[in-house]
C-alpha cells in the first residue's frame, strides 16, 4: 500500500517534470524574433525604472540603482547588455568614452516634491522649504535626480534651502522612502516614483518654468556578449507595447522630433 | 608518503587562503600611486569623514565601555533564569543583517517609531543627526565588545574574588582592583574589535542616519558616495581605513605581549585565548 503510493508520487513526479521540460522546450522553439520576452541579458536601470521595466519584459536579469552607479559600474567592467540612465548626460559620456553604443531618448519624467501625507512640516508649494527646521531629502548631486533637483533649486532662486538638506541620499528610491516614511519633511523625486506610493506622500508640483527636462536614454553596452538581445531588448520599449506600458506607469512620450529611431 | 600529501594539502589550502585575503588589499594600494593617495586625503569628503567618523565612534566606544563593561561582568558571574535569553539578544545583532539593525532603529527610533513620538515631545529628532549614527555604531559594535568582556570575566578563578572579599575588601573594591585588571587583556581585545566594525558600520547608518558631508557622512559612506564621482577618492579612504584597521589589531596584539609580570600567571588563570 505504502509502496504504491509512493510509486504513484515519482510516477506523477516524472510526469510534471516531463511535461515541464517539453513546455519550455517548444517555447524555445516557436519563439517569434520580436516582441518577445528577451531573456539571458542583463539590464542596468535607473532606480525609477524598477516597476515598469519588468512589466515591460520580465525576462533579463535586473539590476536597478542609480544612474551614475551603474555607469561607474560599467566603467569598473559590470557584466551589464544594456544601460538604461534617468538623463542623457551620462549614456552620453560613457558612449564618449566607447563603454556603450549610441544612446536613444526612450521616455520622460516629471520632477516633483512629495512630502509625507501627515505633512507635519506644513509645506504646502516649494517656496516653503524655505521655513527653518525642515528636513529636506535630496539625492547626491552626482545622482541624476539630484542634479535634477540642483537645477530647479537654482532656477527658482532657492539654493538658500540646501541648509536644510538633511541627508543627500544614494538614489531616488531612498529618497521616497524617507519621505515616505515620514522621517523626511519633504524630498524631491520623480512623479512616477511618487505614484508607487500614493498613500504615502503628497505630491507638490513644480511651477512649469522652473521644471527640469527629464529625459532618460538607454544604450547596448559595448563589451556585451549579448548584443541582439541588448538591441531586441531596446526595440522593445522603444516599441508600441513598451511605451505604453511607461506611459500607464506615468512617464511621458518622447517628444515627436527626437523619437525618428 | 601520505603525510607528505597531507602537508602538501595544508600548505595548498593556506596559500589559497592567504592569497585570497591579503589580494584586495593590496590591490587597493597597488591601484593608484601612493603620492596621489595621499594627496586624495587633504580632499575635504575624506577629511570630513574621517571627523565624523571619529568622533561618532569615539563617542560609541565610550558608551560602549560605560554600559557593556557592567552588562557583561552581570551575565559573566550570575546565574539567573533567563541568562541565556539575554546573552543571546546581546549576540544578536552581530549576526543580523545590517540593513535589519537600521530599519529596526527606524522602527524605535524614527519620527514615527516606538519611542520617537515620546522623543519628538522632549523635542528630541534623531534621524538624519550625529547621535542617530552613533546609536548605528554603538548597536552593531556593542555584542562584540559585550562578548569578549563575558568570556574575560569568565575566565578569572571566582577563588580569586571569594579571596579577596574575605580578605575585607568590598564588592567594588574587588572589581577595581582585581576583576578589572585581570580581564584587561580580554576587555581591550573586545573593545578593540568593536571599534573597528564601528568605524566599518554602513548599512544601519544609511538607514537611519542618511548621509550628508560633515554631519553624517562616516567614511564608509563616503566611499559608497564618491564611488561613482571619483574612484581615487574612495580608493584613499580605503587605504585609510586599511591602514587604521590594522594599526588597531596590531597595536592590540603588542599590549597583549608586553602586559606586566603579572601575567605570569595567565596560563593559571587562563585569562583568555588571546595570546
Amino acid at each position: 500500500m505504502r509502496a504504491s503510493n509512493l510509486t504513484a508520487i515519482l510516477a506523477a513526479l516524472a510526469g510534471l517534470l516531463l511535461s515541464l521540460s517539453t513546455a519550455s522546450g517548444a517555447a524555445e522553439r516557436s519563439r517569434p524574433q520580436a516582441y518577445t520576452k528577451v531573456r539571458g541579458i542583463t539590464v542596468y536601470a535607473a532606480a525609477s525604472l524598477t516597476d515598469v521595466f519588468p512589466r515591460i519584459d520580465p525576462g533579463p536579469r535586473y539590476s536597478f540603482a542609480a544612474s551614475s552607479t551603474l555607469a561607474a559600474q560599467i566603467t569598473q567592467g559590470a557584466p551589464a547588455d544594456v544601460f538604461a540612465s534617468a538623463n542623457t548626460a551620462i549614456p552620453a559620456q560613457l558612449f564618449a568614452s566607447g563603454l556603450v553604443q549610441k544612446p536613444v531618448v526612450f521616455t520622460r519624467n516629471r520632477l516633483v516634491l512629495v512630502v509625507p501625507t501627515s505633512n507635519q512640516a506644513g509645506i504646502h508649494s516649494v517656496y516653503d522649504l524655505q521655513k527653518t527646521g525642515v528636513k529636506l531629502v535630496i539625492a547626491a548631486p552626482s545622482v541624476p535626480v539630484g542634479s535634477y533637483t540642483l537645477q530647479v533649486l537654482e532656477k527658482m532662486g532657492l539654493t538658500n534651502v540646501l541648509a536644510n538638506v538633511v541627508s543627500r541620499e544614494p538614489d531616488v528610491r531612498s529618497v521616497l522612502s524617507k519621505v515616505a516614511l515620514g522621517e523626511a519633511d519633504a524630498g524631491f523625486v520623480y512623479s512616477t516614483d511618487a505614484r508607487t506610493v500614493p498613500s504615502k506622500v503628497k505630491v507638490i508640483k513644480i511651477p512649469d518654468w522652473a521644471k527640469p527636462s527629464v529625459t532618460y536614454a538607454m544604450a547596448v553596452v559595448s563589451s556585451s556578449g549579448h548584443k541582439a538581445a541588448a538591441r531586441r531588448f531596446v526595440k522593445e520599449v522603444l516599441g508600441k507595447a513598451g511605451q505604453k506600458k511607461l506611459l500607464a506607469a506615468g512617464f511621458l512620450p518622447i517628444p515627436k522630433a527626437r523619437s525618428g529611431r | 608518503m601520505r603525510r607528505i600529501l597531507l602537508a602538501l594539502l595544508y600548505f595548498l589550502g593556506a596559500a589559497v587562503t592567504l592569497a585570497f585575503l591579503a589580494l584586495p588589499l593590496l590591490a587597493i594600494f597597488v591601484h593608484v600611486s601612493p603620492g596621489r593617495l595621499v594627496d586624495q586625503l587633504s580632499n575635504p569628503v575624506v577629511t570630513d569623514a574621517l571627523i565624523v567618523s571619529l568622533k561618532t565612534t569615539l563617542i560609541a566606544q565610550a558608551l560602549i565601555l560605560l554600559f557593556g563593561t557592567p552588562t557583561a561582568y552581570l551575565l559573566a558571574s550570575r546565574r539567573f533564569p533567563g541568562r541565556a535569553a539575554c546573552i543571546t539578544l546581546v549576540e544578536l545583532p552581530l549576526v543580523l543583517p545590517p540593513a535589519v539593525a537600521g530599519i529596526g532603529l527606524l522602527a524605535a527610533f524614527g519620527r514615527f517609531g516606538l519611542l520617537g513620538s515620546t522623543l519628538g515631545l522632549a523635542g528630541i529628532t534623531l534621524p538624519f543627526t550625529q547621535a542617530a549614527v552613533t546609536i548605528a555604531v554603538a548597536f552593531v559594535a556593542s555584542p562584540l565588545y559585550i562578548r569578549q568582556a563575558i568570556a574575560a570575566f569568565e575566565a578569572i578563578d571566582p577563588d580569586l574574588v571569594a579571596a579577596s572579599r574575605t580578605l575585607g575588601a568590598g564588592p567594588a573594591r574587588t572589581f577595581f582592583r582585581i576583576v578589572l585588571p585581570m580581564a584587561r587583556g580580554g576587555l581591550a581585545a573586545g573593545e578593540a574589535l568593536a571599534f573597528a566594525r564601528g568605524l566599518g558600520e554602513f548599512g544601519a547608518t544609511i538607514m537611519f542616519a542618511g548621509s550628508l558631508q560633515h554631519v553624517t557622512q562616516t567614511l564608509p559612506l563616503a566611499i559608497y558616495a564618491e564611488f561613482e564621482v571619483n574612484f581615487d577618492v574612495t580608493l584613499a579612504i580605503s587605504a585609510l581605513l586599511v591602514l587604521i584597521s590594522a594599526a588597531l589589531l596590531l597595536s592590540l596584539k603588542l599590549t597583549l605581549l608586553w602586559q606586566p609580570s603579572e601575567q605570569t600567571s595567565r596560563s593559571r588563570f587562563a585569562l583568555s585565548s588571546w595570546s
